[in-house]
């Protein structure tokens, strides 16, 4: 699922604002000995650096498309919330509803770290099926800044189409299944809204709804203060972006490194984020409003 | 002196067995890592309560286990070729103490940190008169530019195909996947005065076998 900038239908408007400085290559070598194939870093064909998207940009509007999909992902979650509460009142049941719900907010954010983890760190504008959302990611780190611009349905509206797709399934499979459509609906919901968290986390307190503060300032929603420290080197912390309840967790248990460790043993790629901060990572400072206080 | 041998509890799980097996097109694929069956014999675990519950996981849990290579024991020599292509043998070091630090790769974040942490503490090290030896499965050009871009005053001695790793017993952890962190304190006879093994705070490498070797 798509977290961080939605990719847009404009590959220009993609281009022009989340092209990167250089594309690196990772390619394995075989050498006649038994050791460890290296991973080599190629730098080819670099291309000029792209100004930052205008804060009045139009791909950072919200187009009809973008509601419509916004409203089909938000049926589906409505649709399994209500599923949920109905089957609970005819079956006389309120705890497990309600724990399977925190059970589904609880995984949304586990599941935003993990998904966020493996774009941050993998891949490139090539890769198959996830290209444009890495490339997406990686000009956000440049350009964090250009989230809190965008119109509400531009910034959700990949992740509501992921959760129509995937939901809508699901609510007509399981829609007499009160839990599971309780899990369902906080899960899909959560993940759904995590770039609008993410947004938030962007935000400048001053310049933010007092509830969305208390909200965050309360551990509910991700803090600005947590996010702004994935946006500072060595990038390699609080993934997590709905509630970031799991980032403790996961950073002092180093779960984040294991993976990278065993991800290079196994296939030989080694995460972005052991690379020494780069033009992929920097952000730039060429317009870029205040961050989050 | 007390040994202190920890072992990450994950450490102990089915990669502790079998035959030793040649190593595919990465050391670790595929294949889970292991040492050799002696491994096992008389092995004797104890676990202590976690102090916090802030500590990493993966070492947490403290294990003593009777690995290989022991405390009281003399490891089995070896000869390695060091990041300048020359051959070193364990026995070169006999007549001084020396720390013998076995890590998973070079340019990885822990063992960067390790390698950078005994290079800070080198100088105390030397004043103790023991020398520093680090042994990983990278080979010789690796090591080169590890301590090159590092700057690194120590030995890196190259391990291809993890021979000395399991013959010294070194535990590979997370279910065989990582090859494991394991260091060695030996004192100026050639025998194992410390084994401390921390694959995700490498720099606690350097405390423990520090206060170990200026004894």
């Amino acid at each position: 699922m798509s977290i961080l900038p939605n990719h847009h239908h404009h590959p220009a408007a993609i281009g022009r604002h989340y092209r990167r400085r250089s594309h690196r290559v990772y390619a394995a070598a075989t050498t006649p000995t038994k050791t460890r194939p290296k991973l080599e870093k190629l730098t080819i064909n670099p291309t000029p650096l792209i100004t930052p998207p205008k804060l009045d940009d139009p791909s950072l509007k919200s187009t009809w498309s973008h509601r419509a999909w916004v409203a089909t992902g938000c049926t589906t979650v409505i649709a399994s919330l209500a599923a949920s509460l109905i089957g609970s009142i005819d079956s006389h049941i309120w705890l497990e509803p309600i724990l399977s719900g925190f059970v589904g907010y609880l995984f949304a954010d586990l599941g935003s770290g993990v998904y966020h983890w493996g774009i941050d760190n993998y891949g490139d504008a090539s890769t198959p099926v996830f290209g444009s959302q890495i490339d997406a990611f990686q000009g956000h780190h440049k350009w964090p800044w250009t989230i809190i611009k965008r119109q509400f349905a531009n910034n959700l509206h990949a992740l509501a189409r992921v959760t129509t797709y995937t939901v809508l399934p699901i609510d007509l499979i399981w829609h007499d299944q009160p839990v599971a459509m309780g899990f369902v609906g906080v899960a899909s919901g959560c993940i759904m809204f995590s770039q609008q968290f993410h947004a938030w986390a962007h935000g400048t307190k001053s310049k933010l709804p007092p509830l969305v503060v208390a909200l965050q300032d309360g551990g509910v929603l991700v803090s600005r203060s947590q996010h702004s420290a994935h946006h500072r080197p060595p990038y390699n912390n609080n993934y997590c972006i709905v509630s970031g309840v799991w980032n403790r967790f996961l950073d002092e248990n180093k779960v984040f490194e294991a993976l990278e460790m065993v991800v290079f043993f196994k296939s030989g790629r080694r995460p972005r984020s052991w690379s020494e901060p780069n033009s992929d990572w920097t952000e730039s400072t060429v317009e870029s409003p205040a961050m989050a206080d | 002196m007390v040994s202190l041998v920890k072992q990450p509890l994950l450490s102990l799980l089915p990669s502790c067995n079998a035959t030793t097996q040649s190593p595919k097109q990465y050391p670790f694929a595929n294949t889970p890592f292991k040492s050799s069956q002696s491994h096992f014999h008389g092995l004797k675990l104890t676990f202590s309560n976690p102090s916090s519950s802030l500590t990493p996981l993966i070492s947490k849990t403290s294990v003593i286990v009777s690995a290989k290579v022991n405390k009281g024991s003399v490891p089995p020599s070896f000869t390695l070729k060091d990041q300048d292509g020359r051959n070193v043998s364990l026995s070169k070091f006999k007549g001084k103490p020396v720390v013998v630090y076995f890590y998973p790769a070079d340019e990885t974040p822990g063992c960067t940190k390790q390698a950078c942490a005994f290079r800070d503490s080198y100088e105390k090290f030397k004043k103790a008169g023991a020398e520093v030896v680090g042994i990983s499965g990278d080979d010789g050009v690796s090591h080169k530019a590890f301590a090159k871009k590092y700057r690194l005053p120590y030995t890196l001695l190259s391990d291809e195909d993890n021979k000395i790793r399991k013959e010294w017993g070194v535990p590979s952890d997370l279910f065989g996947t990582l090859p494991g962190r394991q260091t060695y304190v030996l004192d100026k006879n050639g025998v194992v005065q410390l084994i401390y093994n921390n694959q995700f705070q490498p720099e606690k490498h350097i405390d423990e076998t520090l206060k170990s070797a200026q004894v």
